[in-house]
């Protein structure tokens, strides 16, 4: 069963448990069978928790697909019958005499690495025939292997952007086209593309979401006695490999011989016209974007019959072929579900979607398409909202004032209902970085990082050997004297040298300065202020970013938390954190300050941002300067570092006296601004809404 | 490796931290539970446990000549290499040799890491050829990572994927690759330093968490045995010969019988039930809890799993799963165990 064309290990290697002993996960199943029956369905992608059998399945998978006809010989395992997509070799040995013999072979399941490289992928230059034979080939890469075969991608949201980018790219057009290292070569590549991923640790770009046919959410099984069922199995089939097989192998010929039958009744299978016309009624409903889900729901229940043994589709069928095709095309709003806190992580990262940074432009559909999501859940987000915000605030004066009343008392006020919050992205200044990332993804010019791909030298010193050899490769020839003279098997020229390009997923340093001065104490603003940086935090966990906390209050700042990988750490700091006492905003900036050039010092790499979250209403100063005026002398000095970004999150209530003192030091450090209320994720939407 | 050299701490005479040494064996009896996530403070023995672990194990068998050490038993986890010489009819000979303990550094690099084109063959003969990596050197050993929670999250899920697969597939600078790499992984991780992904703990078959020892006569015995074994390590080794002989034929013996200890469908149950109640995602943690409990069984020479077993496996592998909210600090839902277990009695 080597049906892993690049890695025969794989099916080999060991054993691969039986697609028929899988227990229960119908869906899935019927999703990965359908598309054994009709290929071009377009793949599945199986989004779910971990330690549910994704991976088993799609590796099981590769043992039940069906024969094809190739032409012999061919490398790209060509169709006889298609006499429009070719490869070059086939298409001028093809003639109208059509004397090509035609073998049969199983349809090829091949495996995406996830440290797989750009040139594996698309295919490079035949390096050892180039070097010593002087003979430009095309050496085919991963995309050649799967030509009219499947592309598994275990942890597709992992995949490089890179990657997927080629991925997408010849998903589209059907072709792979290699312009590189001299050589210009263009083979037929019609992919199925199979994935799988835990949403949790991010969402797929909606291109790519689209160029998968299906969509299935597994969840693990709940039944006690079907877990016991599965440990039986597994536990069977790890202890003893090839007798359990043995035990399935007629479930699996059953299987196998119900799906070739599937494939040569799926072609005579009817449709309707009232049938079509449910289709394109149900994608209208569901404002899908595209035609795409149309036609794959077309084909979808045309299988669907097959596999059922019908010559006709039923209304179930497309009911059960939308049910698969949709999930993840539709743009409105999916039925809304009380958001636990698990089922936010999950919405968040919809947002997070690495590209949408710099592809608004282009995807506003899709961008606007997660939040509109959102609006259902605001209202039971923020049931007291109103409440707090019209009642007049009595002991805010107070507060500012100084020490009086009850603003003087020490308090430790709980955290907030956490929320999702918007994009905070810096902006960008003009460096080697470049937007995206998990919240930045920068290209940065030390020698960390993965190695995607390789460019012509830039004088990184980070030399990519093996694709400067590749370039080399076609002259060798023409070196070969030279080479002779110096005892070299190769010969390379400063022209010939490729540098690496390394991408690396960074975080940035986020630095909280919190106000936790006695005004901050009135009203639920504490607790809506620690449910904002907890919200923040959530953020930055996911973003994998490095926090740090300052605190101001009474006559001083302190580093509550230095920075840190420990978003716990913030937490459990957050949740201590007492409240009370004067406001010295200008001693918190100061701190905050030193901290973040303490880190550039380090860590040139990763720029800081600031977050700086009060009302702004100073009182105490370092100097016999006015409080507010050295504020705003200390945020010129850092604007002035042009490294460190800002963002000031105001949390002056709207009310009868709004000074406004946090917006103005926000416009002297020239970065961003919000008020606290913005900050959940549904403001933005208005913002949005209004702005088209 | 300079440490195999000199003489190794003995296994058996770590004093205290009873479920990370137990956590160790277990794996060493029964690699398929798929390694152990440590959890505490620095300073705790967790290198020096994993070294010593090491020490204890018998020596394997490989086959001679063969770059991975290949298991000559192993018709089916062999390298393409072996397997083409077995095709070939040859007969392969072995010898044996120590488990190798291999380091993943928190700065390697992904190329170190799976492998890569091996630039000094392609430049002076001009052909290509696999460089092998740190995975391929951890073929049947202990692959110790120190920080596991700092690693580069790319090199997290390369490692963990290949943990999980026992095979190193490399599609990279213009080479393709693969390679058998079964491993036993030992992570190890400062909490306070940052959390490890849901996903990378799942990748883990046990976690233990471990702190410094409370109890003032132990520590004083820590000192005293470290300061014995420093002074003269060969002769501080032979004291503990014995012990050591005796917990090595413990690990054979259970390693032996391990396929014939059987799992009563009343256990199955608990597992099961176990897993529900405490609300861990997807079925890796009753998968890896049965093979816990039954390597338990083993090692305590019974033919079958009992609750107890079940009990132990329990605390050894939802500890890392449980379903939490965001930041809310690990820890398993102890009421909820004991109402299944009181449930199944």
């Amino acid at each position: 069963m080597s049906e892993f064309a690049n890695s025969h290990a794989h099916a080999e290697f060991g054993s691969v448990y039986p697609f028929a002993a899988i227990v229960d996960q119908e869906l899935m199943k019927k999703a990965l069978i359908l598309n054994a029956i009709d290929p071009k369905i377009g793949g599945v992608l199986i989004k779910g928790d971990k330690g549910t059998a994704k991976s088993t399945a799609v590796r099981a998978l590769a043992a039940l697909l069906p024969e094809i006809d190739v032409i012999d010989g061919c490398e790209y395992g060509c169709d006889p019958a298609d006499h429009a997509s070719k490869c070059r070799q086939c298409a001028e040995g093809v003639g109208p005499t059509g004397r090509a013999t035609v073998s049969r072979r199983r349809v090829r399941l091949v495996n995406l690495p996830l440290n797989a490289t750009e040139d594996k992928v698309i295919g490079s230059i035949d390096l050892e025939r180039a070097i010593k034979e002087g003979v430009k080939r095309f050496e085919p890469g991963l995309l050649a292997l799967a030509h009219r075969g499947v592309i598994y991608i275990d942890e597709v949201n992992l995949l490089n952007d890179h990657i997927v980018d080629v991925l997408l790219d010849v998903a589209s057009t059907g072709v792979n086209r290699v312009e590189r290292e001299t050589i210009s070569f263009a083979h037929p590549a019609e992919i199925v593309l199979v994935g799988s991923m835990n949403p949790e640790e991010g969402e797929l770009r909606p291109q790519l979401l689209d160029r998968f046919g299906l969509c299935v959410q597994v969840e693990g099984l709940s039944d006690p006695a079907d877990r016991v069922e599965l440990i039986r199995r597994r536990e069977a089939h790890d202890v003893q490999p090839a007798s359990f097989a043995e035990r399935w192998e007629r479930d699996q010929t059953a299987l196998r011989e119900r799906i070739v039958g599937a494939r040569q009744r799926a072609v005579r299978v009817l449709m309707t016209d009232e049938s079509v016309k449910l289709i394109a009624a149900i994608c209208l409903e569901n404002s899908v974007s595209g035609h795409r889900a149309d036609v794959v729901i077309e084909r979808t229940a045309r299988a669907i019959a097959a596999w059922e043994g019908r010559t006709r589709v039923a209304t179930d069928d497309i009911l059960l072929a939308a049910e698969l095709a949709l999930p993840h095309r539709r743009r409105a709003s999916v039925p809304s579900e009380p958001p636990p806190p698990q089922q936010q992580h999950e919405h968040e990262h919809q947002h997070d979607d690495e590209d949408q940074q710099h592809e608004r432009d282009e995807e506003m559909n899709s961008d606007t398409d997660s939040r509109e999501q959102t609006p259902a859940r605001s209202g039971q987000d923020r049931p007291d909202q109103s409440e707090t915000e019209q009642s007049p605030d009595p002991q805010d004066s107070q507060g500012e004032t100084g020490p009086s009343g009850s603003s003087m008392r020490d308090e430790v006020f709980s955290v907030g209902e956490p929320y999702r919050v918007r994009r905070i992205a810096p902006k960008e200044k003009k460096t080697l970085r470049r937007g995206s990332g998990r919240r930045s993804r920068a290209k940065t010019a030390s020698k960390s990082g993965r190695y995607v791909k390789a460019v012509q030298r830039r004088d990184s010193r980070d030399v990519a050997i093996d694709s400067t050899l590749r370039a080399a490769a076609p002259y060798q020839l023409g070196r070969r004297a030279k080479a002779l003279e110096r005892e070299l098997a190769v010969v390379v020229e400063a022209a010939d040298i490729r540098d690496k390009v390394r991408e690396k997923r960074v975080g940035n340093l986020l630095i909280f300065i919190v106000d936790a001065s006695g005004s901050m104490g009135a009203q639920r603003r504490m607790i809506e202020t620690k449910a904002a940086i907890l919200s923040l935090l959530i953020d930055a966990y996911q973003k994998r970013d490095r926090v740090g906390m300052v605190v101001f209050r009474g006559d001083s700042a302190e580093l509550l938390l230095p920075p840190t990988n420990s978003v716990e750490l913030a937490r459990k700091k957050l949740e201590e954190m007492p409240v009370g006492g004067k406001t010295p905003l200008s001693c918190g900036l100061a701190r905050a300050y030193e901290v973040a050039k303490a880190h550039l010092r380090k860590d040139p790499d990763t720029p800081p941002l600031l977050i700086l979250i009060t009302d702004g209403r100073a009182n105490v100063s370092m100097s016999d300067i006015r409080p507010l005026e050295e504020a705003r002398k200390v945020a010129i000095a850092i604007e002035e570092e042009e490294r460190i970004k800002t963002l000031v999150i105001d949390t002056e209530k709207d009310g009868l006296i709004r000074l406004g003192m946090a917006a103005e030091i926000a416009r002297v450090l020239g970065g961003q601004y919000a008020k606290v209320e913005e900050l959940r994720a549904e403001g933005i939407v208005g913002a949005v809404m209004s702005a088209l | 490796m300079s440490y195999h050299n000199r003489v190794t701490y003995p296994f058996t005479a770590i004093v205290g931290q009873e479920k990370m040494r137990k956590a160790l064996i277990l794996n060493a009896i029964n690699p398929r539970i798929g390694g152990v996530l440590i959890r505490g403070e620095k300073g705790t023995a967790k290198s020096t446990a994993a070294r010593a672990l090491a020490d204890l194990l018998p020596e394997i068998e490989v086959v001679e000549g063969c770059v991975y050490g290949c298991d000559p038993a192993d018709m089916n986890g062999m390298c393409e290499e072996c397997k083409e010489k077995i095709a070939a009819g040859s007969q392969l000979a072995s010898t044996f040799r120590k488990t190798r303990v291999v380091d993943l550094p928190v700065s390697a690099t992904e190329d170190r890491v799976v492998g890569t084109l091996d630039i000094e063959h392609a430049i002076t003969k001009g052909e290509k050829r696999f460089e092998r990596g740190i995975l391929a050197e951890a073929h049947r050993g202990i692959l110790y990572v120190d920080e596991v929670n700092l690693l580069d999250d790319s090199l997290a899920d390369l490692m963990l994927d290949t943990a999980a697969m026992g095979v190193n597939v490399v599609e990279r600078e213009g080479v393709s690759h693969w390679h058998p790499a079964r491993f036993m992984l030992v992570g190890t991780m400062n909490p306070e330093e940052g959390e490890l992904r849901p996903q990378l703990l799942d990748r883990f078959g046990l976690c233990v968490e471990i702190e410094g020892i409370a109890d003032a006569d132990l520590r004083v015995e820590v000192i005293k045995r470290r300061s014995r074994y420093e002074a003269d390590p060969a002769a501080f080794a032979t004291e503990w010969e014995e012990a050591q002989e005796a917990e090595r034929g413990r690990i054979l013996s259970a390693a032996r019988m391990l396929s014939d200890v059987e799992i009563p469908d009343e256990m199955l149950q608990l597992v099961a039930t176990i897993a529900i109640r405490t609300g861990v995602q997807g079925h890796r943690a009753d998968i890896v809890m049965t093979k816990t409990s039954r390597t338990l069984a083993a090692y305590h020479g019974r033919a079958a799993v009992s609750k107890d077993d079940v009990r132990e496996a329990a605390d050894l592998t939802l500890l890392h799963r449980t379903r939490r909210k965001p930041f809310e600090e690990m820890g398993l839902d102890r009421l909820q165990l004991d109402k299944a277990m009181s449930e199944a009695s």
